[in-house]
């Protein structure tokens, strides 16, 4: 009975709607419940009607790239591709991650140096075909326009970045008795300090760091280690030198404002003046004017540079942190990132401040950013002093984070997910790990992985994570999923896929990982090959695998033979060619394995006992008289100490004939003169 | 690509407001904007708009069907507008010629025949009327006329007729005239055709510059498929926590912003008053941390279309069109009415006359041309407002202005 009430009280509805749409074109439809006309036909019929209200969509905002963004994000990665922009040369696809540095750099290198051949003849350049105009193609003016002593010729210099040449006309300026405005000096000295009074380097131009960077690319470690040094080094290679032209302009400056203060003090402390900048800050307090929050920010990076004691450096962090407060300054996100970051350095007190640090964060309603939570990680898992109590910071950290979509807004923040993923590393906790790749999937967050040489640092710890403690089915979805798309591994990387293997019996993959490791380049590395070698021959296996492991081995060898790509080729060693002899022998090749015996001599090494024991089953199993004798003749002629003990084993399990007999006690006799009395006195 | 905007001056039956009443009318390629209006204050403007809505095909594209209705709205008038004609016949030789060339007008229907017709019509009666001073400008029209078809009909009729007119009611140089209004209105409809093949050859350029780049097997279960939201209002997409949730739930003991805090900072939700400051210029300091963030995040793309946004934020690449006004950078903010209502340019011209309707059947012909920008629709109109600002005296002198 009631339905067709209903019904009808909805028609009536919808009716009533319709006209209201015609009648008021402009209205917003949420409310309707206080339109009067409704009311009246829909309330009788329907006392739930506000159930089925109109919600108008937003608006959408399209942009000119929301199309492609769309499109964009239908595209997902492929696996087993190279990445994206080595497409267009297919010889050129990088299959390890040295080729990938070096292709992607000769890539951009290219760029370079034609975006420098424009810029350095731009009068070459100046047809504009482009119909709009594309600014971006067209030659960027680097050489000054205006040519005489000015002021106007000074900003253009800033303008344009001429560090010297600035300073040069400024000098020439005020010889000539002319005086430049505050604002234009200002923005000197923020040029002058920025760059530490040197010229800097033109994007476009050869920098001499990427050839370094090349070539550096070799291992994980070493190039962190290398990356550390180079680091260092760039900081000593451009410090703040006493009366440099900034402070010389600063002190030639008639009258200073709090600008003039502050950029002199953030170039200090980036160029490693940390003192000076704590005494130009009071310079500015007796000047009676007030710092900006970047000039705190760059004070609070640098105040534990300036104290030795960990409280002292932190009783100047609170102090800084004071005088902010006083001056009404209002910190952001960077100051605490920098409080944090000095925490780091500030040894046991780090814990228990920075969370406090994190909750003064919270109480002034600044959202942390990915570098806060790096830093709160670094200060609770310190690499060498974990003498502490174990801590669960990390899972807190991500029960925080997790699901967010970040944004970079601080320089450090890209830091964070290797870092994380080393936690997780030596937690040896792989959900966690789990979760962190769960994280970068979220949003943009993969944006925040950091460049390439972070990705693989992060990817790298991921797959041993994996190796060491997932499944080796698990492992290997991973290892074809990860593999070569996104991360190259190192030796290491493989040699933990193969302890992974070697745990879960899985070792009849390895002619499979084989191919990959000599894709990837690792063939050259030599504990790695004889890890692949002795993990193959160290059990029986059924016929089949038996079969491919000596393919395999073949394969092997043949590394051993040429060098790949010029490099010199391995050195043999008794137990590669040993293992080598094994695996062809359970294969039943016996003429290839006499064969790797022979290489025993050329290459003066000396077969183990059990390989030639191994040997004379095989011959016994053959019933191969000529080859059993060939044996001990080999023994013989390496004078090994057990010759005697295969030339009666012979004899006694051999159908030998006369002749063969002879020749064999010829052997005895020949071993037993050379090698000594008491080898023969003991198998006699 | 370009806002098709045509304008209809029907009948209005109160006849003085100005009422736009528009309907969107979809066509087969692109939206068609009709409007509706009327700005007659009298008899006479009605019937030159009736004039103007008669069907020309060539330059703008009105479809027949527009024109078919314009003419049905017009047919009931047309007695009465025809006995007005009547009474005026015997008054002035070039508003004579005109409305005989509108009543002409209105019997035929394709612009063809009419054309004809009105040719044959106009040599016919010419003569009749003013045989002495008609003669070089019938010829003149005449030769104008055969001019246009060669040139493929590449200027409306009833324009080169008004136009004619126009140079009718001047005693001297009218052949000149003439010419020099033909030759300025030619001038646009040159460029106008030069934008429609250039447009065509524009969309082949961009179809044929584009890169599809094919990822057939490019699916894996661990990458996200949602990297960039649709939806700007943050809801949608949650992600599906499962296992790992509860996993969390034995682990939590406390949030991480549980404890106590530093004290230095007094709680900032009152204090805003700071925030103005900071809108001076960005020194380099500030470019330069932003330039570094920016670079730290710098990624290189990942599949064709990536590349394509990077392309496009650098202006190397034809934007990808998200609405039908792609390319319009110089008319991105310039109102459509601008381009359809150009009657308040008309101020400066004679209420009423040659010049008068000539100059609408002028903005009539520009307010239904997508190519042009508005400045040189404006450029347009300045150039005929100092033509007869020059010819004035000549025009007072016949009566004309």
């Amino acid at each position: 009975m009631s339905a067709p009430g209903v019904r009808a009280g909805f028609q009536l509805l919808g009716s009533t709607r319709r006209l209201l749409h015609k009648l008021d074109k402009c209205a917003v439809f949420r409310n309707y419940t206080g339109s009067s006309a409704l009311n009246q036909n829909a309330a009788p019929a329907l006392p739930a009607g506000s159930s089925e209200e109109i919600v108008l969509p937003r608006k959408k905002k399209w942009d000119k790239i929301a199309v492609l963004q769309a499109l964009a994000s239908t595209v997902n990665r492929d696996p087993t591709a190279a990445h994206y922009m080595f497409q267009d040369d297919p010889y050129l696809f990088p299959k390890t991650s040295a080729e990938f540095k070096l292709y992607s750099l000769s890539q951009e290198s290219g760029r370079n140096t034609a975006k420098y051949i424009i810029n350095t003849y731009p009068k070459y350049f100046q047809k504009d075909y482009a119909e709009p105009h594309i600014p971006c193609l067209m030659p960027e003016a680097f050489e000054p326009q205006i040519n005489d002593i000015s002021e106007d010729a000074l900003n253009e210099r800033i303008q344009l970045r001429q560090v010297k040449a600035a300073v040069d006309i400024f000098d020439q300026l005020i010889q000539g008795g002319t005086t430049v405005s505050l604002e234009t000096t200002n923005k000197l000295l923020d040029l002058l300090c920025f760059y530490g009074d040197r010229d800097p380097v033109r994007d476009d131009q050869p920098e001499h760091k990427e050839a370094d960077e090349v070539e550096a690319v070799q291992e994980d470690f070493q190039k962190r280690q290398k990356g550390r040094l180079r680091k260092a080094s760039d900081l000593i290679g451009v410090v703040w030198r006493e009366n440099n032209n900034a402070e010389r302009i600063f002190n030639l400056m008639p009258e200073k404002n709090e600008h003039s203060f502050c950029s002199l003090i953030r170039g200090m402390v980036k160029y490693g003046a940390y003192t000076k900048a704590f005494s130009m800050y009071a310079d500015l307090l007796n000047n009676r004017m007030t710092a900006d929050v970047h000039t705190f920010n760059a004070l609070l990076a640098a105040a534990p540079n300036t104290r030795e004691k960990y409280n002292e450096k932190w009783e100047l962090i609170v102090e800084t942190l004071n005088q902010m407060s006083e001056q009404k300054v209002q910190p952001n996100l960077l100051t605490f990132n920098a409080v944090l970051k000095s925490l780091r350095k500030c040894g046991s007190l780090a814990r228990t401040q920075s969370l406090q640090t994190l909750n003064e964060m919270k109480a002034l309603g600044i959202e942390p950013s990915l570098a806060t939570f790096d830093h709160l990680l670094g200060i609770f898992y310190k690499a060498a002093s974990s003498v502490r109590g174990p801590t669960d910071m990390i899972f807190e950290v991500l029960d925080e984070i997790e699901g967010k979509s970040f944004v970079a807004r601080d320089p450090d923040d890209v830091y964070f997910f290797s870092n994380a993923m080393r936690v997780c590393l030596d937690l040896k906790d792989v959900e966690l790990a789990y979760r962190l790749h769960q994280l970068l999937g979220e949003g943009e967050n993969w944006k925040l992985l950091g460049d390439a040489f972070q990705q693989s640092v992060f990817y790298g710890r991921f797959f041993n994570l994996l190796c060491m403690m997932e499944h080796i089915d698990m492992v290997m979805k991973w290892y074809k999923d990860l593999i070569p798309s996104l991360y190259y591994p190192n030796s290491q990387g493989m040699m933990d896929l193969l302890q992974a293997l070697d745990t879960d019996s899985r070792l009849d993959l390895i002619p499979q990982i084989w191919k990959d490791i000599k894709q990837l380049g690792h063939t050259n590395k030599a504990d790695l090959v004889e890890e692949v070698l002795a993990l193959m021959a160290r059990d029986k296996q059924s016929p089949e695998v038996q079969a491919s492991f000596a393919d395999c081995s073949l394969a092997v060898k043949s590394v051993y033979e040429v060098g790949d790509r010029g490099r010199t080729a391995l050195e043999w060693t008794a137990s590669a060619l040993g293992n080598i002899t094994f695996l062809l022998l359970r294969a039943g090749r016996m003429q290839e394995a006499w064969g790797i015996l022979q290489l025993f001599k050329e290459n003066n090494r000396i077969p183990g006992e059990a390989l030639l024991a191994e040997f004379l089953e095989c011959a016994k199993e053959r019933r191969d008289n000529d080859l059993a004798i060939d044996l001990v003749k080999l023994a013989a002629s390496f004078s090994l100490t057990t010759t005697a003990k295969f030339a009666s084993r012979v004899k006694e399990e051999f159908l030998l004939s006369e002749e063969q007999k002879k020749s064999l006690e010829e052997l005895d006799v020949l071993s037993s003169d050379s090698s000594g009395s008491d080898s023969d006195s003991d198998s006699e | 690509m370009y806002r098709r905007i045509i304008l209809l001056a029907t009948r209005n039956r109160s006849g003085i407001s100005r009422i736009a009443e528009h309907s969107i009318n979809i066509t087969d390629q692109q939206e068609t904007k009709r409007i509706s209006v009327s700005t007659c204050p009298n008899r006479q403007r009605m019937l030159y708009n009736k004039g103007v809505c008669t069907p020309n095909k060539r330059p703008f594209s009105t479809s027949t069907a527009i024109s078919k209705e314009n003419e049905e709205s017009s047919a009931p008038k047309t007695g009465v507008t025809e006995a007005k004609v009547k009474e005026k016949e015997p008054k002035k030789s070039g508003k004579e010629n005109l409305l005989d060339l509108l009543s002409a007008m209105k019997i035929d229907v394709t612009t063809k025949k009419k054309f004809q017709a009105l040719k044959s019509q106009k040599s016919k009666e010419q003569p009749r009327v003013h045989p002495e001073s008609m003669e070089s400008a019938t010829s003149m029209f005449q030769k104008a006329t055969t001019e246009q078809q060669a040139q493929k009909e590449s200027l409306s009729p009833e324009l080169v007729a008004a136009a004619s007119a126009v140079a009718s009611s001047m005693p001297l140089k009218k052949s000149q005239t003439e010419s020099e209004l033909l030759q300025q209105l030619r001038k646009h409809e040159s460029d106008t055709e030069v934008h429609k093949k250039g447009e065509t050859n524009n969309i082949g350029n961009i179809i044929a510059d584009m890169k599809v780049g094919k990822h057939p097997n490019a699916r894996s279960p661990n990458r996200p498929a949602n990297q960039i939201r649709f939806d700007d209002d943050g809801r949608g997409y949650t992600h599906d926590r499962g296992v790992v949730n509860e996993f969390d739930a034995v682990r939590r003991r406390k949030s991480l912003f549980t404890g106590k805090r530093l004290n230095i900072f007094p709680s900032t939700t009152d204090t805003t008053e700071t925030e103005p400051k900071e809108v001076s210029v960005p020194s380099l300091w500030d470019i330069e941390l932003a330039g570094h963030i920016a670079a730290v995040i710098k990624h290189l793309p990942r599949n064709g279309f990536e590349e394509m946004i990077q392309w496009t934020k650098d202006g190397k690449l034809w934007q990808y069109p998200i609405n039908n006004e792609a390319g319009l950078e110089e008319e991105s903010d310039v109102p459509f009415h601008e381009h359809v209502f150009l009657d308040s340019h008309l101020e400066d011209f004679p209420k009423q006359g040659p010049v008068r309707h000539f100059m609408e059947l002028v903005i009539n012909g520009l307010s239904k041309n997508p190519y042009l920008t508005v400045k040189q629709k404006m450029e347009h109109i300045e150039w005929f407002r100092e033509y007869f600002q020059q010819k004035e005296e000549v025009l007072k002198e016949s009566e004309a202005y």
